[in-house]
């Protein structure tokens, strides 16, 4: 038998603090750090991951939910401005597609319609399974094209922010006229109060998670849930 | 060596208290009417593709999918649909048939006596076939008991039943339901097609009522 833990759901706050975010307070859908995850058989997930994985932590079901409610919040305050999604690869891209195509339906289907581009940039900052100290953005060469629009960052998993943050300045010296970001995961760990996402999916314990396109050493990318890697997982697929 | 496969239910313990309805996007015309997000709808998809995995491991190639009306018919539509695409993409092909049978055996949210059936009672079709019923929710299984000694007159080869929700009531009839989607403390529950008073069908997610919603869509019981 397998068991739901609490999920504590919490309004959104706008609390600004230093050093760690009291859990709750980014908007996203709060998973306790105690959160055990499913037990993979209760769900399908590609065979030749057994072993590989400890649990389901977030179905793949319950993040297109939650998509697309984030969606929803994006049209309302984004309204009639054209935006440009920027979309961080190669983790950002299932969550960029989903998100996009909820945006599009909802637009499709209503009177107030976003006009958007989406384009891509690619980090790599990281080796294994630890954050490395240099950024290297690959695809923004030349971002010019920001200048004086509203720019959507779409980024899979925010930890330290440390990575956001130098994204962000990187966009800011293109001169667009508003950017919001909009993370998936929001991890709850020491980080840099001003670079809490402004559209959160889910804010989670410190985990190394996989699946839905995050990948540990470009494995798992083919999986559908969000899951926990097994130590037997992290030994084999490491570099 | 059989290799132990947990085969669930995904259990809701009593104390869970739901998700915050502004978390998700739901219908706005029922914002008052429900407490909180039960079981979001994707996760319900999800377990229900696993559902679909264990019939086919235990169906040969045919199977009589027999849908319990009104309240099950997402779920068997959900189910089927995953047993087609399974079907599809591997050697292995269950050639499924589905029919209806509607039951009423609700008034408000107390279960009634008897197992009343809506239109024909004839169920000859299932004799010497494979039969998956598929149900939405199974509470005390005295609907599901009663539907199960109809169908076993008909003579079938095998019966199975497909619960989505099974509730963990005092005289809860173990082992009634095959396969298991979540199981789960005695709330009354709408969302994906279950209904009160034929409201909240629209509803994607599965979902508490409040108060409001109780005394909004109440139908008075009838005396004739």
């Amino acid at each position: 038998m397998h068991f739901f833990s609490c999920f504590v759901c919490v309004q959104e706050s706008n609390m600004a603090e230093p050093a760690v975010r009291p859990e709750g307070t980014s908007g996203g859908i709060v998973i306790k750090d105690d959160w055990p995850g499913y037990g993979l058989d209760l769900f399908s997930y590609p065979a030749h991951y057994a072993g590989d994985l400890d649990c389901v932590f977030i179905p793949h079901g319950m993040i297109m939910d939650r998509t697309e409610r984030l969606a929803r919040n994006i049209m309302d305050d984004l309204g009639d401005h054209d935006i440009v999604v920027l979309c961080v690869l190669k983790g950002g891209y299932q969550f960029c597609v989903d998100l996009v195509d909820r945006i599009k339906a909802l637009s499709r289907n209503s009177n107030r319609t976003i006009p958007m581009r989406v384009h891509f940039i690619r980090l790599k900052s990281y080796l294994n399974d630890k954050s490395t100290e240099d950024l290297h953005i690959l695809g923004a060469e030349d971002l010019s094209f920001l200048a004086g629009k509203n720019v959507l960052i779409v980024e899979a998993i925010v930890g330290t922010g440390k990575t956001m943050e130098t994204l962000l300045k990187y966009v800011e010296a293109f001169r667009p006229k508003l950017i919001k970001v909009a993370g998936l995961l929001v991890k709850r760990v020491p980080h840099n109060a001003a670079c809490l996402p402004d559209y959160v999916g889910f804010e989670i314990p410190d985990r190394f998670v996989v699946g839905y396109a995050l990948d540990y050493n470009e494995y798992f990318r083919d999986l559908t849930h969000i899951c926990v890697i097994s130590k037997r997982g992290k030994m084999k697929y490491k570099i | 060596m059989d290799t132990a496969v947990i085969k669930g239910p995904i259990v809701i313990p009593d104390d869970w208290p739901g998700y915050s309805l502004e978390l998700f996007s739901y219908p706005e015309h029922y914002h008052e009417d429900i407490d909180s997000v039960y079981i979001p709808h994707g996760v319900i998809m999800n377990r229900v593709e696993r559902l679909a995995r264990y019939v086919m491991d235990d169906f040969g190639d045919s199977i009589v999918v027999l849908c319990v009306l009104k309240g099950g018919y997402k779920f068997c539509v959900d189910l089927v649909e995953f047993i087609k695409v399974l079907g599809r993409n591997s050697n292995k092909y269950l050639e499924t048939r589905v029919e209806f049978i509607r039951l009423k055996s609700y008034l408000n949210d107390q279960s009634t006596e008897e197992l009343q059936i809506i239109g024909s009672r004839d169920l000859s079709f299932l004799r010497g076939k494979s039969v998956l019923i598929v149900e939405a929710i199974v509470d005390t299984g005295k609907t599901m008991k009663a539907l199960l000694k109809h169908v076993e007159t008909f003579e079938p080869k095998m019966v199975k039943v497909a619960g989505l929700l099974v509730k963990r009531v005092p005289n809860m009839a173990e082992d009634l339901t095959d396969y298991v989607g979540f199981e789960i403390p005695n709330h009354f529950v709408v969302g994906y097609a279950l209904d009160y008073n034929e409201y909240f069908r629209d509803l994607n997610h599965i979902c508490v009522i409040s108060k409001i919603g109780k005394m909004k869509y109440k139908q008075e019981q009838s005396n004739g």
